[in-house]
């Protein structure tokens, strides 16, 4: 009897473990070039168009926040900054969640360009609708100068209009597009300005409470 | 019973929704639409004749005491195979349907139907009646996500046909508990006949 369990429990694992070992790295291809994709998408180009041509990671505790600076292939010029950030100090419904959010600068101001969601683990029809196109959270920053954001949820008197009975959702969407500000303010040298050192102090701050 | 039978007593007669009350967690989680029912009823069926069969094929080694555990674990090392292979070779299946994968493992329907049905006979009946009793939950969860999405979205497979503030409430869990209890009281209500 036992032996029996044993056995099954041990012929169960050694399968798990090898399709995990034959999948990995398939799945952290596909992973990557999903990844890849999101970049030019947020900024309304593809890879046809444009190329990555910095890449720059700052952590946050044990978050890493990844800026890529995306080129126009015609004449050189940034198209803006695609930054991958997870929601460091708001945990969603499920699990943290990663975005992908594209800012472009017009003049002396930042615009944020789209929002994709990289990752998440959302109830399906409700926190998941993050993921739809054309969601209340991602029109109510889209186009937005994200200094002038507050990251929270409308109802607590910030900017994002939260998913109907989401607000846990939300929450972490709006903590995820904050850490991504930070990161592009991080990348693009400006964080001596008080609005970005105010924001990475903060979100610091909360990170290592929220580790303890 | 004849084979044909299998398969519809899992639609009407074994229910798994609305007659044998099985994996009400899903049900109430994931039908806040019409698509997301029926993803998970379809992720479902197709885990469901899997482990039925494979139960099917190692009752006779598994001694009864430990039955319980032996199917869990060839439950859930099954489920987790099928969503690393999803992930890795069929990543469009997996954006759609990936997220009940995990879902499943959970669900007792499968530890049910395990228990019940697979652990007593052979392997192709136990493929029919994965078959009958996974068409069963995928009806069942469709029609429920269906109800909820009309009275709480305005909506029906994500065509939009009422605007305006519609009731929330059913997309919440408590609309959920509402639509299952009246939609199970009309189908028994039918069945019975």
């Amino acid at each position: 009897m036992v032996v029996v369990l044993l056995l099954i429990s041990a012929i169960s694992a050694f399968l798990v473990a090898l399709v995990n070992d034959v999948t990995k790295d398939t799945i952290a291809l596909s992973n990557a070039k999903a990844k890849n994709a999101a970049k030019f998408l947020v900024l309304g180009t593809s890879e046809s168009e444009a190329r990555i041509t910095r890449d720059t990671t700052c952590k946050i505790g044990d978050f890493e926040i990844t800026v890529s600076t995306v080129t126009r292939n015609d004449d050189n010029a940034v198209i803006g900054y695609a930054v991958e950030a997870p929601s460091i100090t708001k945990s969603g419904y499920a699990d943290r969640i990663t975005l992908m959010v594209g800012f472009k600068e017009e003049g002396d101001r930042a615009v944020i360009n789209a929002v994709e969601v990289l990752s998440q683990k959302e109830t399906p029809g409700l926190g998941a609708n993050m993921t739809k196109e054309g969601n209340s959270l991602e029109r109510s920053i889209v186009g937005v100068d994200p200094a002038e954001l507050k990251f929270a949820v409308s109802k607590e008197g910030g900017s994002f209009d939260a998913l109907t009975g989401s607000t846990i959702s939300s929450r972490a969407y709006a903590n995820a597009v904050e850490t991504a500000y930070a990161g592009y303010l991080w990348a693009t040298g400006r964080l001596n300005t008080e609005a970005g050192a105010e924001t990475v102090t903060g979100s610091t701050q909360q990170t290592d409470s929220n580790l303890l | 019973m004849s084979k044909l039978q299998i398969i519809t007593k899992g639609i009407i007669k074994e229910n798994p929704t609305f007659a044998l009350v099985l994996g009400m967690c899903p049900t109430i989680g994931v039908t806040s639409s019409a698509i997301n029912g029926m993803g998970m009823g379809v992720a479902t069926m197709v885990v469901l004749i899997m482990s039925n069969m494979a139960i099917s094929m190692i009752k006779n080694v598994v001694p009864d005491k430990v039955r319980i555990p032996a199917f869990i674990v060839v439950i859930a090392s099954f489920v987790t195979i099928i969503e690393m292979l999803m992930q890795a070779y069929v990543p469009s299946l997996y954006a759609s349907l990936g997220v009940f994968i995990p879902l499943i493992v959970v669900n007792c329907i499968i530890l049910g139907r395990a228990e019940a049905f697979a652990s007593k006979n052979c392997i192709l009946d136990s493929a029919l009646d994965g078959i009958g009793i996974g068409l069963g939950f995928t009806l069942s969860l469709t029609v429920i996500g269906a109800v909820r999405e009309v009275l709480g979205s305005g909506a029906i497979f994500g065509y939009t046909f009422a605007d305006g503030v519609m009731p929330l409430l059913f997309i919440l869990a408590p609309g959920g508990f509402l639509v299952l209890g009246y939609l199970m009281v009309l189908f028994n209500k039918i069945a019975k006949r």
